[in-house]
């Protein structure tokens, strides 16, 4: 694998205002009725007045380890060699395997195409013109992190290095490539 | 520009729009729209979405669609944007948006439209309008727009025509703390919140109502620099999520917070003494009023506890001049916002942050920044003025009280109009022209403002959809939005000056036309072509850069450019670097600083913490002071309301994509409130008083004090044409009573109210 890109999401920075959503919407044609990402607000949790709200991404963990690829009969759900859980629509036999293995309930079926659908870092649109993920380019604080954690100078693994950070359900040995920095309940420490 | 001409949407309006859709006269859906083109490539422009106007980059992608971004040579906003601001396409080519001129068939408010071109609207108008002139005289027509690009072409057709009663939203949402600091600075204060080691912020959710700049600033500060935020509000908001501390102050009472952080400041000895020797004007007078205002008195009022008033305020001076007391920005909290916003003031100007890092600081346009310079370092914009326009003899409906005089010339009292409309006083208003405003959402007592359109005897609405305000016109005129039109250069001048400039992305959608050319056409038709001396656009930005066509060039390209160092006249790593820049720059002072060039446009040239002015305008408001308000019966809760970050207060609840992310808001309850009224979270309630009646669904949660129940204001529209607002959630200005706050002449944002369960 050339390039391993992974996603930095630091839940100190994000306020959940869902300029990705829209973004990602805009950038990738996603019909009205699904979504390739969305920030769910969650909470507040604990008692008044100790109280603090979760900053959840939902959208594709980009396993390394993708539970939608082993169970694809036909190769149409792969990992690219970016390491990007791709869909090769070609293949598709439209079986939703995929979906109902999907951990992390984020594959959706397209309506207007309908074949499986989820984030797929912007690869073919805005990475393949050498730009960054629609949602880390707009995003109106900084709350998002993209890049090749193969590269040791790269800011994501900078990040990854130096900040604490945890994998949605880590247990279940699927490797996720976004990352997400934990807010710190009461003032942000980035 | 290169033109890329696609179908758009096949079979927009005629396939998918129901019969709902297709009974509204002069839409997208009914009318059927032409395919989308416009440019390929990128072209800078300026965002619409909400009141901030961020620079953007647009392009239109395979005749589809157009792709939304920020404009990354605008380095403070961080070619960033919003969700309002990514979704502007969603509005673009909504099959609800109105391309075609409307008259109003059936009563006013009924909803029977029928389509008209445009001349037609312009004869009924200038018929109307020139009759209600020739009998009442033409003040008795009002003015009001969205403050901001095109009011400037609204109000001077105002002025042409002869009318003084010119309105913006002003009183609606920021006009107390822009007449706040007028009083006690001579003009506008910003914040620098990016450079701020601590903030103390009341209730200014930056983080939901996104503000691009200062939320990425206070982010910045935050996250980057470590700075510390105080948050004091009653509700458990994502910026009280962000701060290090969260106080959930009782509505209303901020001011003695606000006060007793003075009190400290200067009985502790905490306070910028020098500062205030040089600068400031009737410290005596405020130090003697804030003697009372202790912490524990404080304590009292707003249930937060005196050790921490106490505490926070030794924080605040240990980091100072580089902290800040927010001033807020929707000023509508109580009748009382001149003292608090004076009052928030005072204490930035006790710790001495003026022109200093990550304090207040105030605008450095291209005049004044090249006067230090001693150079042009920044080209001076020209103003095309119109000679001899007529002069108005009238008063305006708000000039009944001299209290009011510092929100004449900044937006005026918006709902004055109401009690003109309905009581004839100062005097008899009998037609409304409004563009881009829908006082319907934002003023108050929702039942008020029907009851003035109905007493209209003409009522127009230049908008982009039929709004809530806009059903209740004769006639409307469908404007472009503003991926459709080119603008004058706007002065977005910050630390350092700078220029931005909206231009057209797309080719117009349907028979719309930008408001500029609007109003510039229906002056002809009034016969007041005298005043309008300009071509078009092209001709008034040509002007403005006084024909220098490579500077015209160059905005136009990046969209954004600033120019020279940002300068804060008090911060001598500013000055330095400036006076490095400029060799013929003003010789700085001994302590390498700008301190004694920095002047107040105030009757005593200094910052006027106690002011002769305001006592002889408004009798015993000379000394900031507490008053008691009264802000709901005693049986009642408080009701609050707020911004989300995914709309704009009373305009983009009908966009498909935003209402699709949000399309009603439920009514904020704690949970031990909700107990006792046997309420549970998605349960039907109906909440009311004297002045309305809502039906909403709750949301338990403790995120609120148990008095205090809040909702998300713009939503439950009640005209049929925003289909997908209307019926949707609770009303706000249904429960608002009609309050003109002293001074400023603000509206009113806080009440009482009682639930029920349905």
């Amino acid at each position: 694998m050339t390039k391993r890109y992974v996603l930095v999401h630091d839940e100190n920075k994000c306020i959940g205002c869902q300029a990705c959503n829209v973004a990602c919407r805009s950038e990738n044609n996603v019909p009205e009725s699904v979504t390739r990402i969305q920030v769910r607000i969650e909470g507040p949790h604990g008692n008044f007045p100790n109280l603090h709200f979760k900053y959840n991404r939902v959208s594709c963990e980009q396993c390394e380890n993708a539970p939608c690829v082993k169970v694809c009969p036909t190769g149409a759900a792969y990992v690219a060699d970016d390491g990007i859980v791709s869909i090769n629509e070609k293949k598709c036999v439209g079986c939703l395997y995929c979906v109902a293995a999907c951990p992390y309930k984020v594959r959706f079926i397209n309506p207007d195409t309908k074949v499986p659908d989820k984030c797929d870092f912007c690869k073919k649109t805005r990475l393949a013109r050498g730009e960054s993920p629609a949602c880390v380019s707009v995003c109106p604080t900084d709350a998002l992190c993209f890049g090749d954690a193969n590269d040791p100078q790269s800011e994501v693994s900078q990040l990854l290095d130096t900040k604490t950070n945890y994998q949605q359900k880590a247990n279940l040995g699927t490797q996720p490539r976004v990352y997400r920095i934990p807010s710190r309940k009461g003032g942000i420490k980035a | 520009m290169k033109l890329d001409r696609r179908t758009f949407i096949k079979g927009a309006g005629a396939s998918t729009a129901g019969c709902m859709l297709a009974s509204l006269p002069g839409s997208i859906a009914a009318l059927g729209a032409g395919p989308v083109s416009g440019s390929a490539k990128h072209v800078a422009s300026i965002c619409e979405m909400c009141s901030t106007r961020c620079p953007i980059s647009a392009r239109v992608v395979n005749g589809q669609n157009v792709s939304i971004l920020g404009n990354d040579k605008a380095k403070s906003y961080g070619g960033a944007v919003c969700a309002r601001g990514g979704a502007g396409h969603s509005l673009l080519y909504d099959k609800q948006r109105i391309v075609k001129p409307l008259k109003r068939v059936g009563e006013r408010g009924e909803g029977k439209w029928q389509e008209i071109d445009w001349q037609e609207a312009y004869e009924t108008i200038a018929k109307n309008l020139n009759r209600i002139k020739q009998q009442h005289g033409a003040e008795s027509v009002a003015f009001s727009s969205k403050s901001g690009s095109l009011s400037n072409h609204f109000f001077h057709l105002a002025k042409a025509f002869g009318s003084p009663n010119t309105f913006t939203h002003a009183t609606t949402c920021p006009g107390g703390y822009v007449v706040a600091a007028k009083a006690m600075f001579g003009s506008k204060a910003k914040r620098d919140l990016g450079n701020s080691k601590y903030i103390i912020n009341f209730g200014h959710n930056l983080y939901e109502g996104i503000n691009m700049t200062e939320t990425r600033g206070l982010m910045k500060a935050q996250s980057d620099k470590g700075a510390k935020l105080v948050v004091f509000e009653p509700r458990f908001s994502i910026v009280a999520d962000k701060a290090d501390e969260w106080y959930a102050i009782k509505p209303g009472t901020d001011i003695a917070v606000a006060l007793s952080i003075c009190h400290v400041l200067i009985r502790d000895n905490l306070y910028d003494r020098e500062f205030v020797e040089q600068y400031v004007e009737g410290f005596d007078d405020f130090a003697k009023e804030v003697e009372a205002y202790t912490p524990q008195w404080a304590e009292a009022i707003c249930d937060v506890p005196a050790e921490d008033i106490r505490r926070i305020t030794h924080e605040l001076a240990a980091a100072a001049p580089h902290a800040v007391v927010d001033f807020g920005h929707r000023a509508t909290f109580t009748t009382e916002e001149f003292e608090l916003r004076r009052a928030l003031f005072a204490a930035n100007v006790l710790i001495g942050n003026i022109e200093r890092k990550g304090g207040l600081y105030f605008g450095k346009k291209a005049k004044n920044y090249n006067k230090f310079a001693g150079e042009m370092a920044a080209p001076v914009l020209a103003k095309p003025g119109v000679k001899n326009l007529p002069k108005i003899e009238a008063k305006r409906i708000d000039m009944v009280d001299e209290q009011y005089a510092l929100i004449w010339s900044s937006g005026g009292i918006y709902q004055s109009i109401l009690t003109a409309a309905l009581e004839a006083q100062p005097y008899q208003l009998r037609a409304w022209v409004m563009s881009r405003t829908n006082p319907m959402q934002t003023m108050t007592d929702r039942a008020k403002v029907v009851e003035a359109l109905k007493a209209m005897e003409f009522v127009v609405a230049c908008d982009v959809y039929i709004s809530e305000s806009a059903a209740y016109a004769d006639i409307i005129l469908p404007e472009s939005t503003y991926l459709e039109r080119d603008e004058e250069i706007a002065d977005k001048s910050g630390k350092n000056p700078a220029y931005y400039v909206r231009q057209q992305v797309v080719d117009t959608i349907g028979d719309t036309k930008p408001s500029w050319l609007i109003w510039q056409e229906l002056g002809h038709q009034l016969g007041l072509s005298q005043y309008f001396p300009w071509e078009n656009m092209q001709t008034l930005q040509l002007f403005q850069v006084d024909k220098d066509a490579a500077l015209l060039s160059k905005i136009k390209q990046d969209g954004w450019v600033s120019f020279g160092k940002p300068l804060m006249l008090r911060e001598p790593s500013m000055v330095k670097a400036f006076t490095a820049q400029y060799p013929n720059a003003k010789p700085v002072d001994a302590d390498g600083t700008y301190a004694s060039q920095l002047s107040f446009k105030t009757p005593s040239g200094k910052i006027e913490l106690s002011s002769s002015k305001v006592e002889k305008m408004a009798p015993g408001r000379g000394v900031i002071k507490y008053r008691e308000v009264t802000m709901k019966k005693a049986d009642e809760l408080f009701f609050i309301q707020g911004k989300v970050a995914v709309h704009t207060n009373s305009a983009t609840h009908n966009v498909p994509m935003l209402a699709n992310l949000m399309s009603n808001n439920g009514v904020w309850i704690h949970p031990v409130t909700a107990g006792h009224l046997k309420i549970t979270s998605g349960d039907k309630v109906r909440i009311y008083n004297d002045t309305g009646s809502e039906e909403g669904h709750a949301l338990v949660t403790p995120g609120i004090r148990p008095d205090t129940v809040f909702a998300y204001m713009g939503f439950g529209s009640k005209n049929k044409e925003l289909s997908r607002a209307t019926g949707r959630g609770v009303h706000c200005g249904n429960l608002l009573p009609h309050v003109i706050s002293p001074v400023t002449g603000m509206n009113l944002h806080t009440t009482g109210v009682k639930i029920a369960k349905l």
